[in-house]
Protein backbone atom coordinates (compact mmCIF):
# COMPACT_ATOMS: atom_id res chain seq x y z
CA UNK A 1 0.00 0.00 0.00
CA UNK A 2 3.06 2.30 -0.40
CA UNK A 3 3.19 3.53 -3.98
CA UNK A 4 0.47 5.37 -5.09
CA UNK A 5 -3.31 4.13 -5.87
CA UNK A 6 -4.16 4.22 -9.39
CA UNK A 7 -7.62 4.82 -8.08
CA UNK A 8 -6.42 8.04 -6.29
CA UNK A 9 -8.22 10.99 -8.46
CA UNK A 10 -6.62 14.57 -8.71
CA UNK A 11 -8.73 17.50 -10.64
CA UNK A 12 -6.23 20.22 -11.57
CA UNK A 13 -7.88 23.69 -12.19
CA UNK A 14 -5.87 26.35 -13.89
CA UNK A 15 -6.51 29.10 -16.41
CA UNK A 16 -2.86 28.74 -17.75
CA UNK A 17 -2.24 25.95 -20.34
CA UNK A 18 1.16 25.09 -19.60
CA UNK A 19 0.39 24.74 -15.98
CA UNK A 20 -2.28 22.56 -16.74
CA UNK A 21 -0.13 20.25 -19.21
CA UNK A 22 2.62 20.21 -16.70
CA UNK A 23 0.75 19.02 -13.77
CA UNK A 24 -1.25 16.42 -15.85
CA UNK A 25 2.41 15.12 -17.25
CA UNK A 26 3.70 15.19 -12.89
CA UNK A 27 0.78 13.52 -11.53
CA UNK A 28 0.26 11.22 -14.18
CA UNK A 29 3.44 10.12 -13.65
CA UNK A 30 2.75 9.51 -10.11
CA UNK A 31 0.33 7.22 -10.88
CA UNK A 32 -2.41 9.34 -10.50
CA UNK A 33 -5.60 9.56 -12.76
CA UNK A 34 -6.02 13.72 -13.61
CA UNK A 35 -8.82 15.33 -15.01
CA UNK A 36 -7.82 19.62 -15.95
CA UNK A 37 -10.05 22.18 -15.68
CA UNK A 38 -9.40 25.50 -17.07
CA UNK A 39 -11.99 27.89 -15.48
CA UNK A 40 -13.66 27.89 -11.89
CA UNK A 41 -17.36 26.50 -13.07
CA UNK A 42 -15.78 23.47 -15.15
CA UNK A 43 -13.73 22.87 -12.48
CA UNK A 44 -16.49 22.39 -9.80
CA UNK A 45 -18.67 20.62 -12.48
CA UNK A 46 -15.64 18.45 -12.72
CA UNK A 47 -15.32 17.94 -9.16
CA UNK A 48 -18.85 16.97 -8.66
CA UNK A 49 -18.36 14.07 -10.96
CA UNK A 50 -15.10 13.02 -10.57
CA UNK A 51 -14.77 13.16 -6.76
CA UNK A 52 -11.37 13.34 -6.55
CA UNK A 53 -8.96 13.22 -3.32
CA UNK A 54 -6.89 15.96 -4.57
CA UNK A 55 -8.21 19.06 -6.23
CA UNK A 56 -5.24 21.93 -7.06
CA UNK A 57 -6.49 25.18 -8.14
CA UNK A 58 -5.33 28.40 -9.04
CA UNK A 59 -6.10 31.06 -6.97
CA UNK A 60 -6.25 33.76 -9.53
CA UNK A 61 -8.51 32.88 -12.32
CA UNK A 62 -10.90 34.72 -14.59
CA UNK A 63 -14.92 34.04 -13.24
CA UNK A 64 -14.98 32.08 -10.25
CA UNK A 65 -11.87 32.99 -8.18
CA UNK A 66 -9.85 30.40 -6.65
CA UNK A 67 -10.99 31.39 -3.14
CA UNK A 68 -14.65 30.44 -3.53
CA UNK A 69 -13.46 27.55 -5.65
CA UNK A 70 -12.25 26.04 -2.78
CA UNK A 71 -15.20 27.04 -0.78
CA UNK A 72 -17.55 25.23 -3.06
CA UNK A 73 -15.47 22.44 -2.83
CA UNK A 74 -15.64 21.79 0.38
CA UNK A 75 -19.89 22.05 0.20
CA UNK A 76 -19.46 19.26 -2.28
CA UNK A 77 -17.11 16.79 -0.20
CA UNK A 78 -15.36 18.44 2.61
CA UNK A 79 -12.91 15.37 3.01
CA UNK A 80 -11.27 16.54 -0.60
CA UNK A 81 -8.26 17.56 0.06
CA UNK A 82 -7.44 21.50 -1.86
CA UNK A 83 -3.86 22.68 -2.69
CA UNK A 84 -3.54 26.02 -4.39
CA UNK A 85 -1.35 28.00 -6.68
CA UNK A 86 -0.49 31.13 -6.58
CA UNK A 87 1.63 33.81 -7.69
CA UNK A 88 4.46 35.82 -4.85
CA UNK A 89 2.25 38.48 -5.14
CA UNK A 90 -0.62 36.80 -3.89
CA UNK A 91 0.81 34.98 -0.45
CA UNK A 92 -1.61 36.96 1.33
CA UNK A 93 -4.74 35.48 -0.63
CA UNK A 94 -2.78 31.78 -0.03
CA UNK A 95 -2.99 32.51 3.60
CA UNK A 96 -6.47 33.63 3.37
CA UNK A 97 -6.96 29.84 1.44
CA UNK A 98 -5.32 28.06 3.98
CA UNK A 99 -7.71 29.79 6.45
CA UNK A 100 -10.24 28.73 4.28
CA UNK A 101 -9.42 25.05 4.23
CA UNK A 102 -6.63 24.35 1.69
CA UNK A 103 -4.27 22.07 2.77
CA UNK A 104 -1.25 23.78 1.43
CA UNK A 105 -0.03 26.32 -1.50
CA UNK A 106 2.44 26.47 -4.17
CA UNK A 107 4.02 29.66 -4.97
CA UNK A 108 4.21 30.09 -8.96
CA UNK A 109 6.76 29.05 -11.02
CA UNK A 110 7.27 26.06 -8.87
CA UNK A 111 9.47 22.50 -9.76
CA UNK A 112 8.14 19.80 -10.46
CA UNK A 113 9.28 18.03 -6.66
CA UNK A 114 8.00 21.04 -5.13
CA UNK A 115 4.38 19.77 -6.71
CA UNK A 116 5.15 15.69 -6.52
CA UNK A 117 6.24 16.37 -2.21
CA UNK A 118 2.78 18.56 -1.64
CA UNK A 119 0.79 16.19 -3.84
CA UNK A 120 1.73 13.24 -2.20
CA UNK A 121 1.94 14.32 1.83
CA UNK A 122 -1.96 15.98 1.11
CA UNK A 123 -3.00 12.62 0.07
CA UNK A 124 -1.07 10.85 2.67
CA UNK A 125 -3.16 13.20 4.94
CA UNK A 126 -6.24 12.45 3.70
CA UNK A 127 -5.92 8.88 4.41
CA UNK A 128 -5.04 9.50 7.67
CA UNK A 129 -8.03 11.40 8.08
CA UNK A 130 -10.05 9.08 6.80
CA UNK A 131 -8.53 6.51 9.59
CA UNK A 132 -9.39 8.84 12.23
CA UNK A 133 -12.84 9.87 11.05
CA UNK A 134 -13.13 6.01 11.19
CA UNK A 135 -11.94 6.15 14.96
CA UNK A 136 -13.99 9.51 15.97
CA UNK A 137 -17.23 7.33 14.42
CA UNK A 138 -16.22 4.31 16.56
CA UNK A 139 -15.25 6.53 19.69
CA UNK A 140 -19.15 8.64 19.20
CA UNK A 141 -20.78 5.23 18.96
CA UNK A 142 -19.44 4.54 22.40
CA UNK A 143 -20.32 7.69 23.78
CA UNK A 144 -23.80 7.11 22.56
CA UNK A 145 -23.88 3.66 23.33
CA UNK A 146 -26.48 3.25 25.62
CA UNK A 147 -28.79 5.45 23.58
CA UNK A 148 -28.23 4.05 20.21
CA UNK A 149 -27.42 0.64 20.94
CA UNK A 150 -31.14 -0.15 22.36
CA UNK A 151 -32.31 1.89 19.73
CA UNK A 152 -30.71 -0.35 17.38
CA UNK A 153 -31.84 -3.44 19.07
CA UNK A 154 -35.08 -2.20 18.65
CA UNK A 155 -34.76 -1.45 15.28
CA UNK A 156 -33.31 -4.68 14.44
CA UNK A 157 -35.96 -7.10 15.27
CA UNK A 158 -38.46 -4.38 13.68
CA UNK A 159 -36.93 -4.04 10.62
CA UNK A 160 -37.09 -8.03 10.01
CA UNK A 161 -40.30 -8.01 11.08
CA UNK A 162 -41.12 -5.01 8.11
CA UNK A 163 -39.51 -7.05 5.73
CA UNK A 164 -41.55 -10.27 6.20
CA UNK A 165 -44.46 -8.21 5.99
CA UNK A 166 -43.75 -6.38 3.23
CA UNK A 167 -42.55 -10.17 1.54
CA UNK A 168 -45.96 -11.72 2.24
CA UNK A 169 -48.17 -8.60 1.14
CA UNK A 170 -45.83 -8.23 -2.33
CA UNK A 171 -45.55 -12.00 -3.23
CA UNK A 172 -48.09 -13.60 -1.38
CA UNK A 173 -49.54 -15.30 -4.49
CA UNK A 174 -46.17 -16.61 -5.63
CA UNK A 175 -45.91 -20.28 -5.81
CA UNK A 176 -42.54 -20.40 -4.06
CA UNK A 177 -43.55 -18.48 -1.01
CA UNK A 178 -47.01 -20.67 -0.02
CA UNK A 179 -44.14 -22.93 1.52
CA UNK A 180 -41.97 -20.41 3.34
CA UNK A 181 -45.39 -18.04 4.77
CA UNK A 182 -45.73 -19.57 7.62
CA UNK A 183 -42.12 -19.32 8.39
CA UNK A 184 -42.00 -15.91 8.20
CA UNK A 185 -44.79 -15.60 9.94
CA UNK A 186 -43.36 -17.78 13.18
CA UNK A 187 -39.99 -14.97 12.98
CA UNK A 188 -42.20 -12.59 12.73
CA UNK A 189 -43.79 -13.67 15.94
CA UNK A 190 -40.89 -14.46 17.41
CA UNK A 191 -39.16 -11.24 16.51
CA UNK A 192 -41.96 -9.01 17.87
CA UNK A 193 -41.44 -11.29 21.74
CA UNK A 194 -37.63 -10.27 21.12
CA UNK A 195 -38.95 -6.80 21.20
CA UNK A 196 -41.64 -6.55 23.85
CA UNK A 197 -38.78 -8.23 26.52
CA UNK A 198 -36.31 -5.34 25.10
CA UNK A 199 -38.43 -2.79 25.98
CA UNK A 200 -39.17 -4.82 29.82
CA UNK A 201 -35.83 -5.12 30.14
CA UNK A 202 -35.16 -1.20 29.20
CA UNK A 203 -38.14 -0.08 31.40
CA UNK A 204 -36.72 -2.48 34.42
CA UNK A 205 -32.95 -0.86 33.83
CA UNK A 206 -34.26 2.62 33.56
CA UNK A 207 -36.42 2.18 37.24
CA UNK A 208 -33.85 1.08 38.95
CA UNK A 209 -31.73 3.93 37.74
CA UNK A 210 -33.91 6.22 38.78
CA UNK A 211 -33.74 5.56 42.30
CA UNK A 212 -37.71 4.97 42.53
CA UNK A 213 -36.49 1.53 44.65
CA UNK A 214 -34.94 3.49 47.64
CA UNK A 215 -38.14 4.69 48.96
CA UNK A 216 -39.74 1.24 49.12
CA UNK A 217 -37.79 -0.85 51.34
CA UNK A 218 -39.99 -3.72 53.17
CA UNK A 219 -38.55 -6.38 54.50
CA UNK A 220 -39.08 -9.31 52.15
CA UNK A 221 -38.47 -13.17 52.72
CA UNK A 222 -36.71 -14.60 49.76
CA UNK A 223 -37.02 -18.10 50.86
CA UNK A 224 -40.87 -18.09 49.63
CA UNK A 225 -39.82 -15.97 46.38
CA UNK A 226 -37.70 -18.48 45.46
CA UNK A 227 -39.92 -21.20 45.62
CA UNK A 228 -42.67 -19.28 44.00
CA UNK A 229 -39.76 -18.50 40.82
CA UNK A 230 -38.78 -21.80 40.98
CA UNK A 231 -42.05 -23.10 40.88
CA UNK A 232 -42.55 -21.15 38.14
CA UNK A 233 -39.74 -22.28 36.08
CA UNK A 234 -39.88 -25.80 36.62
CA UNK A 235 -42.26 -26.63 33.63
CA UNK A 236 -40.07 -24.87 31.39
CA UNK A 237 -36.88 -26.26 32.13
CA UNK A 238 -38.70 -29.77 31.97
CA UNK A 239 -39.87 -29.25 28.52
CA UNK A 240 -35.75 -28.48 27.67
CA UNK A 241 -35.17 -32.03 30.43
CA UNK A 242 -33.22 -30.06 32.64
CA UNK A 243 -33.72 -30.41 36.04
CA UNK A 244 -34.35 -27.63 38.60
CA UNK A 245 -34.34 -27.66 42.18
CA UNK A 246 -34.02 -25.65 45.48
CA UNK A 247 -32.78 -26.06 48.74
CA UNK A 248 -33.50 -22.93 49.92
CA UNK A 249 -35.45 -24.26 52.35
CA UNK A 250 -37.97 -22.55 54.76
CA UNK A 251 -36.33 -19.19 55.89
CA UNK A 252 -37.14 -17.06 57.24
CA UNK A 253 -34.36 -14.93 54.57
CA UNK A 254 -35.30 -11.46 55.05
CA UNK A 255 -33.71 -8.83 52.93
CA UNK A 256 -34.94 -5.18 53.02
CA UNK A 257 -36.19 -4.57 49.19
CA UNK A 258 -38.50 -4.23 46.45
CA UNK A 259 -40.40 -7.73 45.80
CA UNK A 260 -40.63 -6.82 42.18
CA UNK A 261 -36.77 -6.00 41.83
CA UNK A 262 -35.95 -9.46 43.92
CA UNK A 263 -38.19 -11.02 41.65
CA UNK A 264 -36.93 -9.50 38.15
CA UNK A 265 -32.99 -10.31 39.88
CA UNK A 266 -33.69 -14.34 40.70
CA UNK A 267 -35.88 -15.15 37.46
CA UNK A 268 -33.34 -13.74 35.37
CA UNK A 269 -30.72 -15.71 37.13
CA UNK A 270 -32.29 -19.26 37.63
CA UNK A 271 -33.99 -18.42 33.59
CA UNK A 272 -30.56 -17.83 32.60
CA UNK A 273 -29.47 -21.75 33.99
CA UNK A 274 -32.77 -22.74 32.36
CA UNK A 275 -31.86 -21.34 29.00
CA UNK A 276 -27.95 -22.31 28.86
CA UNK A 277 -28.09 -25.52 30.02
CA UNK A 278 -28.36 -28.88 27.99
CA UNK A 279 -30.54 -31.80 27.86
CA UNK A 280 -30.51 -33.83 30.58
CA UNK A 281 -28.60 -31.04 32.48
CA UNK A 282 -29.55 -29.82 36.28
CA UNK A 283 -30.21 -26.32 37.66
CA UNK A 284 -29.74 -25.94 41.45
CA UNK A 285 -30.87 -23.07 43.47
CA UNK A 286 -29.85 -22.74 47.29
CA UNK A 287 -30.08 -19.90 49.57
CA UNK A 288 -28.78 -19.40 53.57
CA UNK A 289 -28.17 -16.78 55.72
CA UNK A 290 -24.37 -16.50 56.24
CA UNK A 291 -22.84 -13.72 58.67
CA UNK A 292 -25.54 -11.18 58.36
CA UNK A 293 -26.11 -11.96 54.39
CA UNK A 294 -28.19 -13.89 52.74
CA UNK A 295 -26.60 -15.62 49.95
CA UNK A 296 -28.32 -17.01 47.19
CA UNK A 297 -26.30 -19.53 44.48
CA UNK A 298 -28.08 -20.58 41.32
CA UNK A 299 -25.84 -23.43 39.82
CA UNK A 300 -26.26 -24.77 36.38
CA UNK A 301 -24.46 -27.40 34.46
CA UNK A 302 -24.35 -25.95 31.07
CA UNK A 303 -21.26 -25.21 28.75
CA UNK A 304 -20.03 -22.77 31.29
CA UNK A 305 -18.44 -19.22 30.36
CA UNK A 306 -14.97 -18.59 29.12
CA UNK A 307 -12.53 -16.81 31.92
CA UNK A 308 -12.58 -13.99 29.60
CA UNK A 309 -15.86 -13.32 29.35
CA UNK A 310 -16.38 -13.36 32.94
CA UNK A 311 -14.86 -9.87 33.58
CA UNK A 312 -17.66 -8.60 30.86
CA UNK A 313 -20.84 -10.97 31.95
CA UNK A 314 -22.59 -8.17 33.86
CA UNK A 315 -22.00 -5.25 30.98
CA UNK A 316 -24.74 -3.81 29.19
CA UNK A 317 -25.00 -5.71 25.78
CA UNK A 318 -22.40 -8.41 26.84
CA UNK A 319 -23.36 -11.22 25.22
CA UNK A 320 -21.41 -13.83 25.91
CA UNK A 321 -22.99 -16.84 24.73
CA UNK A 322 -25.62 -17.79 22.23
CA UNK A 323 -28.87 -18.80 23.35
CA UNK A 324 -29.50 -22.23 22.44
CA UNK A 325 -31.95 -22.46 19.08
CA UNK A 326 -29.40 -19.19 17.65
CA UNK A 327 -31.83 -17.04 19.35
CA UNK A 328 -30.35 -14.00 21.03
CA UNK A 329 -30.36 -12.60 24.62
CA UNK A 330 -30.31 -8.41 24.60
CA UNK A 331 -27.46 -8.47 26.86
CA UNK A 332 -29.37 -6.69 29.51
CA UNK A 333 -30.64 -9.79 31.96
CA UNK A 334 -27.56 -9.78 34.03
CA UNK A 335 -27.09 -6.01 33.67
CA UNK A 336 -30.05 -5.38 35.45
CA UNK A 337 -29.31 -8.54 38.11
CA UNK A 338 -26.25 -6.42 38.97
CA UNK A 339 -27.81 -3.20 39.29
CA UNK A 340 -30.63 -4.35 41.83
CA UNK A 341 -28.25 -6.06 43.59
CA UNK A 342 -25.89 -3.31 44.13
CA UNK A 343 -28.87 -1.00 44.61
CA UNK A 344 -29.78 -3.21 47.20
CA UNK A 345 -26.22 -3.09 48.42
CA UNK A 346 -25.79 -6.22 47.92
CA UNK A 347 -22.89 -7.99 45.38
CA UNK A 348 -23.45 -10.61 42.76
CA UNK A 349 -20.40 -12.78 40.92
CA UNK A 350 -20.01 -15.96 38.57
CA UNK A 351 -17.71 -18.96 38.32
CA UNK A 352 -18.12 -21.13 35.38
CA UNK A 353 -15.41 -24.40 34.26
CA UNK A 354 -16.17 -24.50 30.40
CA UNK A 355 -17.36 -27.76 30.23
CA UNK A 356 -19.31 -28.42 33.34
CA UNK A 357 -20.94 -25.20 33.78
CA UNK A 358 -21.75 -21.89 35.68
CA UNK A 359 -21.91 -20.70 39.47
CA UNK A 360 -24.08 -17.54 40.13
CA UNK A 361 -23.70 -16.16 43.65
CA UNK A 362 -25.67 -13.12 45.19
CA UNK A 363 -25.46 -11.43 48.39
CA UNK A 364 -27.15 -9.54 49.76
CA UNK A 365 -27.37 -7.83 53.06
CA UNK A 366 -29.92 -9.50 55.30
CA UNK A 367 -32.60 -7.54 57.36
CA UNK A 368 -32.77 -6.62 60.73
CA UNK A 369 -35.63 -5.35 62.32
CA UNK A 370 -34.05 -2.08 63.11
CA UNK A 371 -32.88 -1.92 59.18
CA UNK A 372 -36.25 -2.57 58.03
CA UNK A 373 -37.98 -0.30 60.04
CA UNK A 374 -35.45 2.63 59.20
CA UNK A 375 -35.52 3.02 55.79
CA UNK A 376 -39.45 2.99 55.77
CA UNK A 377 -40.01 5.47 58.34
CA UNK A 378 -37.32 8.24 56.15
CA UNK A 379 -39.03 7.14 52.81
CA UNK A 380 -42.08 8.30 54.70
CA UNK A 381 -40.50 11.94 56.37
CA UNK A 382 -39.33 12.14 52.93
CA UNK A 383 -42.85 12.41 51.39
CA UNK B 1 -19.26 -10.95 -14.50
CA UNK B 2 -21.85 -14.34 -14.57
CA UNK B 3 -23.63 -13.46 -17.55
CA UNK B 4 -27.11 -15.11 -16.45
CA UNK B 5 -28.20 -14.59 -12.60
CA UNK B 6 -25.96 -11.83 -11.25
CA UNK B 7 -24.64 -12.91 -7.42
CA UNK B 8 -25.58 -11.11 -4.69
CA UNK B 9 -24.08 -11.22 -1.47
CA UNK B 10 -26.21 -9.56 1.75
CA UNK B 11 -23.92 -9.50 4.93
CA UNK B 12 -26.05 -8.76 7.84
CA UNK B 13 -25.97 -10.03 11.33
CA UNK B 14 -29.49 -10.35 11.59
CA UNK B 15 -30.68 -13.51 9.98
CA UNK B 16 -34.14 -12.63 9.73
CA UNK B 17 -33.55 -9.08 7.76
CA UNK B 18 -30.34 -11.49 5.65
CA UNK B 19 -33.24 -14.10 5.00
CA UNK B 20 -35.99 -11.72 3.92
CA UNK B 21 -33.80 -9.44 1.47
CA UNK B 22 -32.67 -12.84 0.35
CA UNK B 23 -36.25 -14.22 -0.34
CA UNK B 24 -37.19 -10.89 -2.34
CA UNK B 25 -33.85 -10.74 -4.18
CA UNK B 26 -34.15 -14.94 -5.31
CA UNK B 27 -37.61 -13.87 -6.13
CA UNK B 28 -36.53 -11.02 -8.76
CA UNK B 29 -34.12 -13.80 -10.15
CA UNK B 30 -30.64 -13.34 -8.95
CA UNK B 31 -28.26 -15.57 -6.79
CA UNK B 32 -28.16 -15.02 -3.25
CA UNK B 33 -25.45 -15.48 -0.59
CA UNK B 34 -24.99 -14.74 2.45
CA UNK B 35 -22.96 -13.78 5.20
CA UNK B 36 -23.55 -12.83 9.38
CA UNK B 37 -20.04 -10.71 9.91
CA UNK B 38 -17.82 -8.20 8.48
CA UNK B 39 -15.27 -10.99 8.69
CA UNK B 40 -17.53 -13.92 7.31
CA UNK B 41 -18.56 -10.90 4.65
CA UNK B 42 -14.91 -10.61 3.10
CA UNK B 43 -14.02 -14.07 3.49
CA UNK B 44 -17.35 -15.20 1.32
CA UNK B 45 -17.17 -12.27 -1.34
CA UNK B 46 -13.35 -13.48 -2.03
CA UNK B 47 -14.76 -17.09 -2.59
CA UNK B 48 -17.98 -15.73 -4.54
CA UNK B 49 -17.06 -12.92 -6.60
CA UNK B 50 -20.29 -11.36 -6.45
CA UNK B 51 -21.44 -8.64 -8.55
CA UNK B 52 -22.51 -6.65 -6.01
CA UNK B 53 -22.46 -6.58 -2.22
CA UNK B 54 -25.18 -5.21 0.42
CA UNK B 55 -23.55 -4.39 3.56
CA UNK B 56 -24.93 -3.75 7.17
CA UNK B 57 -22.51 -2.15 8.98
CA UNK B 58 -23.32 -2.05 12.38
CA UNK B 59 -22.57 -5.49 13.34
CA UNK B 60 -21.83 -7.68 16.37
CA UNK B 61 -18.13 -6.49 16.36
CA UNK B 62 -19.78 -3.30 16.45
CA UNK B 63 -18.92 -0.85 13.19
CA UNK B 64 -17.43 -4.17 11.49
CA UNK B 65 -19.01 -3.29 8.09
CA UNK B 66 -17.19 -0.32 7.80
CA UNK B 67 -13.68 -2.40 8.41
CA UNK B 68 -15.16 -5.06 5.68
CA UNK B 69 -15.67 -1.77 3.22
CA UNK B 70 -12.18 -0.80 3.59
CA UNK B 71 -11.00 -4.94 3.39
CA UNK B 72 -13.17 -5.11 0.14
CA UNK B 73 -11.93 -2.48 -1.27
CA UNK B 74 -7.98 -3.00 -0.46
CA UNK B 75 -8.42 -6.40 -2.86
CA UNK B 76 -7.87 -5.87 -6.30
CA UNK B 77 -10.27 -8.04 -7.30
CA UNK B 78 -12.89 -6.46 -5.41
CA UNK B 79 -12.21 -3.53 -5.46
CA UNK B 80 -14.68 -2.17 -7.70
CA UNK B 81 -17.37 -4.21 -7.17
CA UNK B 82 -20.45 -2.46 -6.03
CA UNK B 83 -21.17 -2.05 -2.14
CA UNK B 84 -24.57 -0.73 -1.06
CA UNK B 85 -24.69 -0.24 2.80
CA UNK B 86 -27.78 -1.45 4.21
CA UNK B 87 -28.18 0.39 7.90
CA UNK B 88 -30.19 2.02 10.03
CA UNK B 89 -27.08 4.46 11.40
CA UNK B 90 -28.14 7.34 10.53
CA UNK B 91 -31.26 7.24 12.52
CA UNK B 92 -29.05 5.81 15.51
CA UNK B 93 -26.50 8.13 15.41
CA UNK B 94 -28.21 11.33 15.19
CA UNK B 95 -26.13 14.14 12.86
CA UNK B 96 -23.79 11.03 11.35
CA UNK B 97 -23.94 11.01 7.49
CA UNK B 98 -21.11 9.00 5.43
CA UNK B 99 -20.88 10.75 1.73
CA UNK B 100 -20.61 7.63 -0.42
CA UNK B 101 -17.55 8.88 -2.61
CA UNK B 102 -15.93 9.46 1.11
CA UNK B 103 -12.31 7.45 0.59
CA UNK B 104 -12.65 5.84 3.91
CA UNK B 105 -15.89 4.31 3.05
CA UNK B 106 -16.59 4.48 -0.72
CA UNK B 107 -19.54 2.90 -1.14
CA UNK B 108 -21.96 3.08 -3.90
CA UNK B 109 -25.43 3.50 -2.61
CA UNK B 110 -26.85 4.10 0.98
CA UNK B 111 -30.11 2.07 1.80
CA UNK B 112 -31.97 3.04 4.98
CA UNK B 113 -33.41 -0.50 7.08
CA UNK B 114 -35.95 -1.53 6.81
CA UNK B 115 -35.62 -1.20 2.75
CA UNK B 116 -38.20 -0.61 0.54
CA UNK B 117 -38.26 -3.22 -1.86
CA UNK B 118 -39.20 -1.55 -4.90
CA UNK B 119 -35.76 1.45 -4.02
CA UNK B 120 -33.89 -1.16 -3.33
CA UNK B 121 -35.03 -3.80 -6.67
CA UNK B 122 -34.27 -0.29 -8.70
CA UNK B 123 -30.72 0.28 -6.68
CA UNK B 124 -29.08 -3.00 -7.85
CA UNK B 125 -30.49 -3.01 -11.62
CA UNK B 126 -28.66 0.52 -11.73
CA UNK B 127 -25.19 -0.29 -9.92
CA UNK B 128 -25.64 -3.78 -11.76
CA UNK B 129 -26.23 -2.08 -15.07
CA UNK B 130 -23.60 0.79 -14.40
CA UNK B 131 -21.05 -1.86 -13.13
CA UNK B 132 -21.48 -3.81 -16.85
CA UNK B 133 -20.60 -0.94 -18.46
CA UNK B 134 -17.56 0.21 -16.79
CA UNK B 135 -16.32 -3.26 -16.96
CA UNK B 136 -16.61 -3.40 -20.75
CA UNK B 137 -13.48 -1.29 -21.99
CA UNK B 138 -14.68 2.01 -22.90
CA UNK B 139 -13.66 3.30 -26.18
CA UNK B 140 -13.03 6.32 -25.51
CA UNK B 141 -13.22 8.69 -22.23
CA UNK B 142 -13.52 12.42 -22.40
Amino acid sequence: MAESRTDERVVVIDDDNAMRLSCRQILGRMGLAVETYSDGAQGLAGVAREKPGLVVVDLKMPGLSGLEVLCRIHEIDPSIVVVVITGYATIDTAIEAMKAGAYDFLPKPFAPDQLRVIVSRALERRRLAAESRRLEVEREMLKRRFVSFVSHQLKSPLAAIHQYLDLIDRLGDAPEVAAKRRDWIRRSLARSVEMRRLIDDWLTLARIEGDSLVGCRDSIDIAPLLARIVDGERERAALVDVTLTSTAGEGPLPVPGDASCLHVLFENLIDNAVKYNRPGGRVDVAAALENGEVVVEVRDSGEGIPAEALPLLFQEFFRARREPGGARGNGLGLAICRRIATELGGTIGAESTVGEGSLFRVRLPAATDDAVAAPVASAEEAR
Amino acid sequence: MNEQRPKILVVDDDDDFAAALGAYLGHQGYAVVGASSGREGVERARAERPDLVLMDVMMEERTAGFFAIQELRRDPLLADVPVVVVSSIYADVPGFRITPEADWLRHDAFLAKPVDFDELAACVRRLLAEHRAAAVPAAETP
